[in-house]
């Protein structure tokens, strides 16, 4: 679950310097995607799995806030997945049915995850490219502070956070918003820098277009690769980071669940034989994170073809 | 190189003096104080509380004599939830279990995934290679909180060669699985660093030129491909280091080692705030001199670094 930054700086440069010859870049992009067979295996586990999280309500026999009373206290026995019950991926040990749950839980790690992710893009983008537009002190100054919050513990001080501001889903995107732009500020940074100098930035300039304008219609636009392939990349950090805190109980609070949520029920409950509390959210959990880290490497090679 | 070192400090210090400021005010921005409880105290009891606790004199005031504390005594105060017992003693009981296997996963996690990953490098597109890659993009889902529970119903619950929780200095059989489990995701990363970055200096031109010259094979690669390829490697250790700080609260949950992740994550939920800053300072500073040392390492070893 690494991002090389080598190579996303190596992207980087390639994004950069890449010139418009005949066919553009961005379908030569799409052809080696496709053609990629593990990129596109995780797109499709991808789609699948939002899929599951949009709809998989309508296919749900019980709801997730039901108690089935019949399986309540003989879970062991009866709540194992079952067609013939409707328990399709069983029930939890207070009797309430785990494919419901399953799907909750699923439609909160992804939106956890895309909006860490969003807030990132966002607010990286726009710091790094204004640190790396504007240059000098104004820079210094910038990245300095960068570095000062990428040295802190930021899970402890994300618990922190979440404890005296109190656990609501809220609070959860924002600190997990607030240290997931970090990275995003340095590479996008770092590509600003080498934009900067080219002659459509020096022609906006000498035909008096305003720094926020340029850095809007000039540098952003051609930030879209690398922000593109590092946001799919962050999204599994994001998820990971959340289960991480749910997996402690301080995360999503009941009735609300995540896989962490889901994945700490099952392991608790594991020693009683009730083995699929933990093997579903499990399985949707890594298939999720291979099929983003799957997507994600595909994208980068795609469009940096010379590092494959 | 001292003076490198120095302008790293001069970074760290600051960073640590706004995580204690940063984690005092958070504290004091919390509604309710540390003795709000379902029963409410007489305000008399409550005043001689706060009185003894220094909680009625004003902020800054407080704020200076919580920085004089840890910064001069390493005294991170009482807690307010057991008045019986000090930060200090609970970081003391808790930190060297943490230590104890902390370190040996992160030892063992390096050691084992640069081997891998220079292995599967020189045996390019080998089986060896391939089982590497393949471990590694299978360890990458499987953090902290998702090989506990699988190790201990693999080793423990079906197996029955491990105990399943608990911890002993004297019994390696309790380390085995906290080690494990810890270390098993950033093992695969630092292996697939190693591998692409060994690849790509295996590749480059004065490693044509020692072999042309006849040079060892063991020679060239011990000496002149593997200290530049080493070099990502020895930046993503700092990461690895805080996240396996950060990973030893589930270590401490799931298997009741007793470290102190376990005291953060009870005094999270207890609301006492005195441990909760003590032990994110302590890891603070842990993270700050981590980075430091790896700092160091890397200048010392890339020459290319102006210090």
């Amino acid at each position: 679950m690494v991002i090389e930054q080598d190579k996303m700086r190596s992207l980087a440069d390639t994004m950069a310097q890449a010139e418009v010859k005949g066919r553009s870049p961005w379908a030569d992009a799409r052809k080696r995607f496709v053609r990629n067979k593990a990129a596109m295996a995780g797109l499709v586990i991808l789609v699948l799995v939002t899929l599951f999280a949009a709809f998989g309500d309508y296919a749900a026999a019980w709801s997730n806030e039901e108690l089935d009373y019949n399986v309540m206290g003989q879970v062991r026995e009866l709540g194992a997945p079952s067609i013939a019950t409707g328990h399709y991926f069983g029930t939890d040990d207070l009797g309430r049915d785990l494919y419901a749950r399953t799907v909750q839980g699923t439609r909160i790690s992804l939106m956890v995850g895309i909006v860490g992710a969003a807030i990132a893009v966002i607010v990286g983008t726009l710091y790094g490219a204004t640190a790396g537009y504007v240059g000098g002190r104004t820079d210094q100054i910038m990245m300095r502070l960068v570095d000062i919050l990428m040295s802190i513990p930021y899970m402890f001080v994300l618990i922190l956070l979440l404890v005296v501001f109190g656990r609501s889903i809220g609070m959860l995107f924002l600190g997990i918003g607030l240290i997931s732009w970090l990275d995003m500020s340095r590479i996008v940074r770092g590509q600003t820098l080498t934009l900067k100098n080219r002659e459509f930035i020096e022609a906006a300039q000498a035909t008096g277009v305003s720094s926020w304008r340029i850095i809007m219609r000039h540098i952003v636009p051609n930030l879209l690769g690398v922000v593109a392939v590092y946001a799919t990349l962050l999204v599994p950090l994001m998820i990971l980071t959340e289960s991480f805190i749910s997996f402690l109980g301080l995360g999503v609070q009941e009735p609300l669940t995540s896989w962490g949520a889901l994945i700490s029920e099952g392991a608790a409950t594991m020693n009683y034989g009730t083995l699929w509390q933990l093997a579903f959210p499990l399985f949707f959990f890594c298939i999720t994170l291979f099929g983003f880290f799957f997507v994600g490497d595909g994208l980068r090679d795609a469009l940096d073809p010379k590092d494959r | 190189m001292f003076g490198y070192i120095l302008r790293r400090l001069a970074v760290a210090v600051p960073t640590l003096l706004l995580l204690i400021v940063f984690s005092f005010l958070l504290m004091h921005a919390a509604p309710g104080g540390p003795f709000t409880g379902e029963r409410s105290l007489p305000p008399q009891v409550l005043a001689n509380l706060e009185a003894k606790y220094g909680l009625d004199q004003p902020l800054i005031v407080q704020l200076w004599n919580y920085l004089k504390g840890v910064v001069l005594q390493f005294d991170f105060g009482p807690s307010f939830v057991y008045p019986d017992r000090t930060v200090n003693g609970l970081i003391a009981d808790g930190f060297p279990v943490t230590l104890t296997y902390g370190l040996l996963s992160f030892v063992l996690a390096a050691l084992v995934g640069i081997t891998l990953g220079v292995a599967a490098a020189i045996r390019h597109n080998s089986w060896l290679d391939y089982l590497a890659v393949g471990t590694s993009i299978g360890a990458q889902v499987l953090p902290n909180f998702v090989m506990a529970p699988i190790l201990v119903l693999v080793l423990t619950l079906w197996l029955g060669w491990l105990p399943g929780g608990g911890w002993s200095f004297n019994d390696p059989s309790y380390w085995i699985m906290p080690v494990i489990a810890l270390g098993t995701s950033y093992m695969a990363s630092i292996a697939r660093i190693t591998r692409s970055s060994m690849l790509e200096v295996l590749g480059s031109n004065h490693i044509r030129t020692a072999r042309a010259k006849g040079m060892p094979e063991r020679r060239v690669i011990l000496r002149h491909a593997l200290k530049p390829a080493l070099l990502p490697v020895i930046s993503y250790l700092g990461p690895v280091f805080v996240s396996m700080i950060t990973g030893s609260v589930v270590i401490d949950i799931y298997f009741s080692t007793g470290g102190i992740g376990r005291s953060f994550v009870d005094s999270a939920l207890n609301r006492d705030y005195a441990v909760m800053m003590g032990i994110t300072i302590l890891v603070g500073a842990l993270t700050v001199l981590f980075n430091l040392i790896v700092d160091i390492l890397y200048a010392w070893i890339d020459p290319k670094i102006r210090y």
